[in-house]
């Protein structure tokens, strides 16, 4: 497509027939954005007028699609043409539906319209149709890591789904917990009693499923790539090394317990008696091995007594031991008590807990082990004391509050203690951070990985560290209550409690799951196809090597750590892991990212269409980069409810304000803007940024730019930055008009038409 | 009959939960109380409890049995059940509280002077003696088991009911010289002792004495 | 109009709320084709009407926005709104849905103007609103509504009101004849993702909410505090519309209840925790927020949440199921009545507005419609193997939005297992 045709269609319908002088809007088109083609239509999204686009653009009339009409959020897909660049101008929520439907206000409201036109013009010959990569990986094997249920699960619907699975498994045999429990806590009807684990079917699944090829007693040594073309080094105990190519990961790496030698209080380790939930197990396994009742470590007489002390080293505000719940226990302690119910009713079974929590279907398990006979005691345990051959257990009895409430004569005192997950290095533990330092802009901390504590469990060569990020207490988790998968690192899946605390259940669900997702971005991959949340976007930023500065800062603030350096210090874009969000080009000092269709370029030519008015028109003008996700669309349903905001706010939506390359702020500024507004989601502990980092990093830079305000001897107050939610309808008009107000008071940028 | 108290407590040894599941009616429930509390707060007499239910399953599971079977607490249900239809669990919370009272009687250490054991005494030995309620001798009983002055007390208080009763022919006037109990009534007195024996026999209630 | 061009490769999912939203989405961004059947006007669900989500305290609406941006995207998707499936059967790979379309009245050429909105003006219950207030007859669901189209209410058809709307649309978007359609097609697994329902709180007799204005739901509570809902954000009573600053939440309101569902709910702890923020955020110190518990579930993580609000001198907890409410008729404050089981202490508190944190029970008995298994407490069980029908989100489970969304997701795979089968064996 050499030469640009450019065809602008501005609707009159919804009332922006009424509203403005759709003619002259025309002229601004042909005149000022210079479109080739120029047509009104009365309902532009109706099929005769999408008829009419689509005419033009087969005709070979145009090439390049100006949409002057509603909002890009609406008639999305009437107005979606393939392999065309297309720009819209919201005429509609955030021009008629924000002013005033007066005539003196029709002056400015025609101003508003007239540089919206202007902007998509000038934005949509800066774009280009996306290709998708030619780099694009085509492996579609999954390497599941970790041969528990979770890891086993993953494997098996992977490979049911007809996809190869490489599955590997640190130790000698799958199972992981699982193969270490007597039974497990009942997952259907009738919630009654503990039944069989699921390990040897599982285990007996995979060995009939060719699909799969498992490693035992091997480890993934180095990991690299991308979606659709990672490379793993698979080592095992000898010390052999095989590399195999695949196209997703799964993590399935598990948990270990909590060490309740942290809890000598509760007789652990003082008293071979006291044993944590996986001791217990050990006991019952041995007691069925023997055909015999669980017998005390100490003496090997039957338990008679047994008291469970539920949130063992869990719970904990002080921070001494963990602070969450690890939410298995108390189904856990119910079905451990049945272990002995079930055998023998006349074993006393006491469950001490402050909250007992078996969420679902759990309740009838705890009404099943209330009519079984084991008690539930609601109260705090203090001490576990060992003498004359029996223990004591100290608790305060929170229902007939008494501090000093005892269960004496106990012969085996059990420990819910919680789950830690198995997630290898917290890659976000900073020893002494590197500077990035360019010279262009404020130095940023590079994080740089300590020295392992843990060892690494995916041993990933990517420059911002050997494993998943952490979200907190050490579980990879995802961030977002809507998307539970997203991950910071494109094709990989953590799985199974190393990602939440959780039980069997939900490890099996969660696996499934994980799966799902692992296939979903072999596909994708496999397509040049960018996964959530710019799902099948198929831009992909890449940047000009001769005006580049090695200066790290793209790789360094990637959220997704999809830019590793070459040896020149180059950054090196691996496609498949990059979320389109566009932060590497926001960073950039030098503006050499870009993407196709979403560029320095493509907002810089909208922010310099604007016509701004001299200062003494008394017309300021206002950019305002509002994020897409939240903002864009808080700003369409303001005006979908008429809330009125300043005529004199030009809105560019942004992929994420991570994007904001501060040139455009200086830009606009040095071009006569009298202000620059940032609407960006929030960031800091309970983020929202679907992109992470995006609006953090965006909030760092503008706080830096004081400086170069201030070489400018512009007030700071040029611009702001704001945490908008997408529910802030009523927000945001004030925040436009509060904004406008202030600077109408700080007066007009003295540097219009310079 | 503390003989059977101290044979209760010596088979059971401070497993008092399992004393009132083999025991008391519906003593099988207790376990399955979770202590929501809505019995104690739906009790009408709820602010006179010493220990509502709730918490006497709680203490009954915590082995304080004397303070249960002590407590003037049970003897306060008057049946009205709001308990059991809001019991989340379905616990017969109505039965058990009358099921402790009943053993706490059996076993002798029901508080004495308790004013619902004691009407309930004098109810079943009027009742069981002849087969059928004896009014003027209950009435008279019950009124002066405080003493003579109360007693007198009473009867003025009552004696509108009294004498409406005695109008309808509810209430023989000579009923403390001349009433005429039921039919056969040996055989009653018989059958409520065979009866007797069996749950006695069934509870394991049965001891030397008894 | 519709024909639905769909083959035994093409997975239906029944709800379109986030888990039947999220199953049909990963479905088809993995390349199947998905129709996804909602009988609601809009897509979005029961979380579209909650304000905040916990424990981040974010908007479910910020993720509706993405997932229906990933819908406008992808061209796998064939939504059908006002539909309910009647009938299903075939065998897993091989299923012939039936499809019944109630009208809406109007058409693809909707532009979402609002005229017929204005024109009109008999109104009705706003369901989305939980009826808490009125709106047009001629309406948007909500601002996000996806199809973003108005609907006609059925109630002003044949009547003056309905040739209003249609004289002020200047598109040719409204359409009174519109009739019931009924489809049918092929599918080759079926998700249903029919979501949960909230517990009818009238049958919680002792609490009175069918007697007094001032005992609600958690449900309705979201409603009062979201800024787009009937009370413009603000929490205030129904029966005086004096601001409510003193709030009971009571918990198990209906679930772990022999008398009512005998599961716990698992979201409602953490939704009373959340709601204390609401009061928190409108009246600050003097906020007053008890919540009334058996046990509060906050589990893994959810635990920091809990302890958070704990930290909140506003907030109390009193371990009791509440016996019973009454009502102070001159002054409308509601009296709770019951008994902290925590050492036994009896209280009748009075409060502004007391919360009823209400349990969840699936929407529907999908067993009337096809041939699956439920749990006692109506949730659909897991498949059988080789099944090809699966549940997802509530539907399944009383679960929260995260696991629901996981749940959605495996049930995707599970789906698309039966599909590759499929496609495999056609080769």
């Amino acid at each position: 497509m050499s030469e640009v045709k450019l065809g602008t269609y501005i609707c009159r319908g919804c009332g922006i027939g009424d509203r403005l002088d759709t003619a002259a809007l025309s002229v601004v088109a042909q005149k000022e954005g210079k479109a080739q083609l120029v047509r009104e239509h009365d309902f532009l999204c109706s099929a005769d007028g999408v008829a009419t686009i689509r005419q033009s653009l087969e005709g070979g009339e145009v090439n390049q699609v100006v949409i002057a009409a509603c909002s890009r959020r609406s008639k999305t897909e009437a107005f979606n043409f393939e392999n065309v660049t297309v720009a819209r101008a919201n005429l509609r929520e955030q021009v008629i539906w924000t002013q005033p439907d007066t005539p003196e206000a029709r002056e400015l409201t025609q101003e508003m319209a007239a540089d919206y036109i202007r902007m998509a013009c000038a934005e949509v010959k800066k774009m280009h149709v996306p290709a998708a990569s030619a780099n694009a990986g085509t492996n579609k094997r999954v390497l599941v890591v970790g041969g528990g249920v979770s890891g086993m699960t993953s494997a098996l619907e992977a490979a049911k789904a007809g996809y190869e699975v490489l599955l590997v498994e640190k130790t000698g045999a799958l199972g992981g917990w699982t193969a270490k429990l007597y039974k497990r806590i009942p997952f259907r009807e009738p919630y009654a009693d503990p039944v069989e684990t699921p390990v040897h079917e599982l285990i007996a699944a995979i060995g009939k499923e060719p699909r799969i090829k498992v490693f035992l007693n091997s480890t993934t040594t180095r990991t690299s790539g991308s979606p659709g073309q990672f490379s793993v080094d698979i080592t095992a105990e000898s010390g052999n090394t095989m590399t195999e190519n695949v196209g997703a990961i799964v993590m399935a790496s598990g948990f270990s317990l909590y060490d309740a030698n942290k809890l000598p209080h509760l007789g652990y380790g003082k008293s071979p008696d006291v044993v944590d939930q996986a001791g217990l197990e050990a006991l019952a396994l041995k007691a069925a091995a023997d055909g015999a009742r669980i017998r005390r470590p100490s003496d090997g007489r039957e338990v008679k007594n047994v008291v469970f002390v539920q949130c063992a080293g869990q719970r904990d505000a002080s921070g001494e031991h963990l602070t969450y719940c690890s939410g298995y226990c108390c189904n856990a302690s119910i079905k451990q008590a049945m272990y002995f119910k079930d055998a023998n009713r006349d074993i006393d079974t006491n469950i001490i807990y402050t909250d007992l929590r078996t969420p679902g279907n759990g309740e009838d398990f705890y009404r099943s082990a209330q009519k079984k006979g084991v008690s539930f005691t609601k109260g705090r345990v203090k001490a576990v004391e060992s003498a004359g051959g029996s223990l004591t257990v100290r608790f305060h009895d929170l229902i007939l509050n008494d501090e000093r409430a005892t269960v004496t004569g106990v012969d085996l005192v059990v420990l819910a203690t919680g789950q830690i997950p198995n997630s290898g290095m917290n890659i976000e533990l900073k020893a002494e951070p590197e500077k990035a330092d360019d010279g262009h802009g404020p130095s940023v901390e590079v994080p740089v990985p300590v020295p392992p504590k843990a060892a690494s469990v995916l041993n990933l060569t990517y420059r911002q560290g050997p494993d998943l990020p952490q979200l907190k207490y050490g579980f990879t988790d995802s961030h977002f209550i809507c998307f539970p998968y997203e991950t910071r690192r494109s094709g990989i899946y953590a799985t199974g409690p190393v990602r939440r605390p959780m039980d069997l259940v939900q490890a099996v669900e969660d696996a499934t799951g994980a799966a799902l997702k692992a296939i979903q971005a072999v596909e994708n991959a496999s397509l040049g196809r960018a996964l959530h949340p710019r799902s099948g976007d198929l831009s992909f930023p890449s940047f000009r090597r001769e005006g580049c500065t090695q200066c790290k800062r793209c790789t360094v603030e990637c959220p997704f750590g999809a830019i590793d350096e070459d040896e020149q210090r180059y950054p090196v874009f691996n496609e498949g892991r990059c979320r389109r969000c566009g932060t590497c080009m926001g960073a950039c000092p030098v503006r050499v990212i870009s993407f196709e269709n979403y560029s320095v370029d493509t907002v810089g030519a909208q922010i310099k269409a604007v016509d701004v008015p001299d200062e003494f028109s008394e017309k300021p003008r206002l950019l305002l980069l509002a994020c897409e996700n939240d903002a864009y669309p808080a700003l369409d349903m303001a005006g979908m409810n008429r809330l009125q905001s300043s005529a004199f706010v030009r809105t560019i939506p942004v992929r994420c304000l991570g994007s904001v390359n501060t040139i455009w702020i200086t830009d606009a500024l040095n071009s006569g803007y009298d202000g620059v507004m940032l609407m960006g989601c929030k960031h800091g502990d309970d983020y929202q940024c679907h992109f992470v980092k995006g609006s953090e990093l965006a909030d760092y830079r503008m706080s830096k730019i004081d400086d170069t305000l201030k070489g400018l001897n512009l007030e700071p107050e040029r611009v702001r930055t704001y945490e908008v939610a997408i529910t802030d309808i009523a927000r945001v008009p004030q925040l436009i008009n509060d904004y406008a107000e202030k600077i109408k008071e700080i007066g007009m940028n003295p540097f219009k038409g310079f | 009959m503390t003989e059977l108290n101290h044979k209760m407590v010596e088979q059971y040894r401070n497993d008092f939960l399992k004393e009132v599941e083999a025991n008391v009616e519906e003593g099988d429930w207790v376990k399955m109380c979770m202590q929501c509390g809505v019995c104690s707060g739906s009790c009408p007499f709820g602010p006179d409890w010493e220990h509502p239910p709730q918490e006497i399953f709680m203490m009954i599971r915590a082995g304080k049995r004397d303070e249960v079977l002590r407590s003037e607490s049970m003897w306060m249900c008057t049946s009205c059940y709001n308990c059991i239809v809001r019991c989340p669990r379905e616990l017969p919370i109505t039965h058990i509280m009358h099921g402790l009272a009943n053993y706490a009687h059996r076993l002798g250490i029901a508080p004495k002077m308790n004013p619902t054991r004691r009407f309930a005494k004098i109810f079943w030995d009027n009742i069981a003696k002849n087969g059928r309620v004896n009014e003027l001798d209950l009435s008279v009983k019950l009124y002066f088991m405080d003493g003579f002055k109360k007693g007198v007390k009473r009867a003025i208080e009552m004696s509108t009911v009294g004498l409406g009763m005695l109008k309808t022919g509810r209430l023989n006037p000579f009923g403390l010289v001349a009433h005429r109990g039921c039919k056969d009534k040996k055989g009653i007195q018989k059958m409520l002792k065979k009866a007797r024996e069996l749950e006695d026999r069934r509870r394991g209630l049965a001891t030397r004495g008894a | 109009m519709a024909t639905v061009v769909a083959t035994n490769e093409t997975l239906l999912v029944v709800g379109g709320g986030i888990s039947g939203m999220t199953a049909a989405l990963e479905a088809a961004e993995t390349g199947k084709d998905v129709v996804l059947v909602e009988k609601g006007p809009a897509l979005g669900g029961r979380v579209s009407r909650l304000y905040k989500y916990f424990p981040k305290l974010c908007h479910p609406t910020c993720g509706l926005e993405i997932n229906l941006r990933r819908l406008k995207a992808s061209k796998r998707i064939r939504v059908l709104t006002l539909a309910e499936v009647r009938k299903v059967s075939g065998a897993p790979g091989n299923y012939a849905v039936t499809v019944s379309v109630a009208p809406r009245y109007v058409n693809e050429n909707c532009t979402a103007c609002g005229a017929c909105g204005d024109a009109v003006s008999t109104e009705i219950p706003n369901p989305f609103n939980y009826g808490l207030n009125n709106m047009k007859a001629a309406y948007l669901p909500f601002s996000m509504a996806y199809p973003q189209r108005y609907v006609i209410d059925p109630s002003i058809i044949a009547t003056g009101e309905a040739e209003k709307a249609k004289a002020a649309c200047q598109y040719n978007a409204i359409d009174l004849d519109m009739k019931e359609e009924v489809l049918t097609f092929n599918a080759g697994a079926i998700i249903w993702a029919t979501g949960w329902k909230p517990y009818d709180a009238a049958k919680i007799q002792p609490y009175g909410y069918d007697r007094f204005a001032n005992v609600i739901t958690s449900v309705e509570f979201e409603r009062l505090a979201d800024p787009r809902g009937p009370t413009g954000g603000r929490v205030i009573r129904p029966s005086d519309g004096k601001e409510a600053k003193n709030v009971a939440f009571i918990q198990c309101a209906g679930s772990r209840d022999r008398n009512h569902l005998t599961h716990c709910s698992r979201i409602c702890c953490m939704a009373s925790l959340k709601q204390t923020t609401y009061v928190r955020e409108r009246c600050g110190d003097d906020a007053k927020s008890t919540i009334y518990y058996i046990d509060i579930r906050a589990i893994d993580r959810f635990e920091d949440f809990y302890q958070k609000v704990q930290a909140d001198p506003t907030v109390r907890f009193v371990k009791s199921k509440v016996a019973s409410i009454t009502e102070d008729q001159k002054t409308g404050d509601v009296i709770l009545h019951g008994v902290d089981t925590e050492g036994y202490h009896r209280y009748d508190a009075r409060h502004d507005l007391c919360v009823l944190a209400i349990g969840m029970e699936p929407s529907v008995d999908v067993r009337a419609i096809a041939d699956v298994s439920v749990d006692v407490s109506g949730f659909i069980e897991a498949s059988i193997p080789d099944g090809g029908m699966f549940g997802a989100g509530c539907a399944s489970n009383a679960l929260d939005v995260n696991r629901s969304v996981q749940s959605a997701t495996a049930s995707a795979m599970r789906a698309i297992q039966v599909i590759n089968r499929v496609a495999r064996a056609e080769g």
